[in-house]
Formats: C-alpha cells, structure tokens, sequence
C-alpha cells in the first residue's frame, strides 16, 4: 500500500473529501449515506458505458443460433471456434466481453475512497460527535468492518451482493471461469475485513447497482430482441405455404408494393390468434 | 529486464492480485489488458510499455470491436 502514497492519490483524495463534504452539508445525508450517494453518482455517470453494454448483449443474443451452429461446427478445434467466433463477432459488429474501461474508472474512486475513510477524523474535523453510524447496525463507519457486530452482517452482505453481481457481470461461457469468479468472494473476504466498514458500504452499494442493472438488462435483453427478428423469422417460413391459399382470393399477392405487404400480415396475425 | 520495467511488472501484478481479482471482468481484447500492459513494459521499457498500456486502456472501451491485438 506504500505504492499508493503519491501525489495523484492525496489528490483523489481531496476531491472524495469535497464530494462527501458536499452530500453531508448540502444534501444533509448522514456520512453513511454520503458515500451510498457518491457510489450512486458515480455508477449513474458509468450509465453511458452501460447501455452500450446492453445493446451489444442484446445483438449477442439475437445472433446466438448462428454462434451455436459455429461452436457445433468446430468442437473439437477450440483454437479455430474461438477464431472463427470472433470472425463472427467482427462481422456482425458485437462486443462479446466487457471492456477494461469502466471497470477501471471505479478504481481512483475506490482508492479515493479508502484513504479519505482511513483518515477520517483528519479529513472531516467537524465530523467528530456526529452520527457515522448506518442503518443502527454499523455504529461507526471508519472503523474496521470486524472491530464490531454490524460488521460481519455487512460482510455476509458483501459476499452475496459479490457474487450476484459476478453472475450478472461474467460474459465468459467457461464454466470453469464462472466458478472461480463465484467463489472468489469468499477468500476476498478475509482482506475486506480489514478494510473500513464504509468502503464495504461502497463495495454492497456498486455491487447492488450492478445487480439491478444486470435484472433490468436481463429485461431488456429478453423482451426487445424477440419481436425483432425472431418473429420475423416464424412468419417468413409460412410464407410459401399460406401464400398459394391466398392467391386463390385474388390478385393480392401478385401486388408487390408495400401497401399489399399489409393486410398480409393483419391476417397471419389472425390466425395466429385464432391458433392459440 | 531494467529494474523501472521491473516495477512496471510488479504494479501490474499487484493490480491483478488485488483489484483486479476484486473486479473481475473478462477483457474483451487477446491478450488481456494487464497481460498487454507487461508484455508492453518488457519490449518497450517502463515509459514507452507505459504509454502503450495506457492507450490499450482507452481502446478497451465498449464502443470498440476487441480481438487479438499483440502488442507490436
């Protein structure tokens, strides 16, 4: 951690000192809550970078049948599938994985955060007396997360919101990747311990966040891309077979404007109906 | 390899022992960022890796494609 003493990072932690100063004077959140707030902020900026994410897992998604064919195709040539998948990827423009970047941009937030909770009583002289504690089961948030009851609550907290948002986080299909990353908070919890109980506090909020985008994601993911092209591709099949039992109507299908495309599909969706 | 690309290699291990296992996320880049970055460093020396590094970083974003980008 001695790394860490440089000027960049007594400047981050400046700017965390204005931030949570910010919260707790101007919005008049208990210092708890100032650092939920920062991590809310924070992770709301990374919004951007998010949806980004959604649409490239959607269009994974919709290209999913075409990947799994490719992954048949090469089973035993797992050198050529990853070749070949990422032909595909680039093909079809998809971002397969997460990207280092937002991640990244967490850390000086994190860092900023440690070293303003570690010297707390320094940075906020004004806060001595008042209320550190949050929600009545952590009664100090700058004190070690084991040093008191509340704490080892947290830290179960901790580990779950850790590896429900591993689970949404991975994009890796290697199952035994997905199992180091799920166990992996176990063994982080012996090093967390020792940290501040608000870091931890920041840790279950970002980790909640990306639960919950990771539930709205899983949402999206599945309702838009179904009625794209899937059902397009469930209509074009019947197509041959429907259209000689029209043509016996009229002249309708003969009529290739769009205006003709139409009624077409008013009436397939009828009989869709009419079938379930 | 000099002693500051020495130390280059040294904080990316640290990151990867600390935030990195703390963060994970699977690269979307071959080789990962953090592997790019010491293979950089040990090529390219502390200042040049560095640089290298940093700019792999900002291409890690998810508006870019990903793929096999060795370093050169």
């Amino acid at each position: 951690m001695m790394l860490f003493t440089i000027p960049i990072f007594s400047q981050l932690e400046t700017v965390m000192k204005h931030v949570l100063l910010w919260f707790h004077t101007s919005l008049h959140l208990p210092w708890a809550w100032a650092i939920v707030g920062t991590t809310v902020v924070v992770r709301m900026l990374l919004v951007p970078l998010t949806i980004k994410q959604i649409h490239s897992m959607q269009s994974l998604q919709r290209h999913a049948p075409q990947m799994k064919e490719i992954q048949k195709k090469y089973k035993g040539d797992k050198q050529r599938q990853n070749e070949e998948l990422m032909k595909f990827y680039r093909e079809n423009q998809i971002n397969p994985a997460a990207s280092c970047l937002p991640m990244l941009l967490q850390l000086p937030v994190f860092i900023a955060l440690y070293y303003t909770l570690k010297s707390f009583d320094q940075n906020f002289p004004q806060s001595k007396g008042q209320d550190l504690s949050w929600l009545h089961f952590i009664p100090d948030i700058t004190v070690h997360t084991t040093a008191v009851w509340g704490g080892y609550v947290l830290l179960v907290v901790y580990v779950a919101s850790q590896m429900a948002s591993s689970y949404f986080m991975m994009t890796t299909a290697d199952k035994m990747q997905r199992v180091l990353f799920m166990v992996m908070p176990l063994f982080f919890v012996f090093i967390i311990a020792h940290f501040p109980a608000g870091l931890v506090l920041y840790w279950v909020t970002t980790n909640l966040w990306t639960v919950g985008q990771g539930l709205i994601t899983r949402r999206l993911v599945a309702k838009t891309p179904a009625p794209a092209p899937e059902r397009r591709s469930s209509r074009t099949p019947p197509k041959p077979e429907t259209a000689p039992a029209i043509q016996g109507d009229g002249a309708q299908p003969r009529q290739e404007t769009a205006t003709a495309q139409q009624p077409r599909q008013v009436r397939r969706k009828k009989k869709r109906t009419s079938r379930r | 390899m000099r002693v500051p690309s020495l130390l280059g290699v040294g904080f990316v291990w640290l990151y990867r022992l600390t935030f990195g296992a703390l963060f994970p996320t699977t690269c979307k880049y071959h080789p990962s960022c953090s592997e790019y970055a010491v293979q950089a460093v040990r090529r390219h020396g502390l200042v040049r890796g560095s640089v290298l590094a940093g700019w792999r970083l900002l291409r890690c974003n998810p508006w870019s494609r990903g793929g096999f980008d060795p370093v050169r």
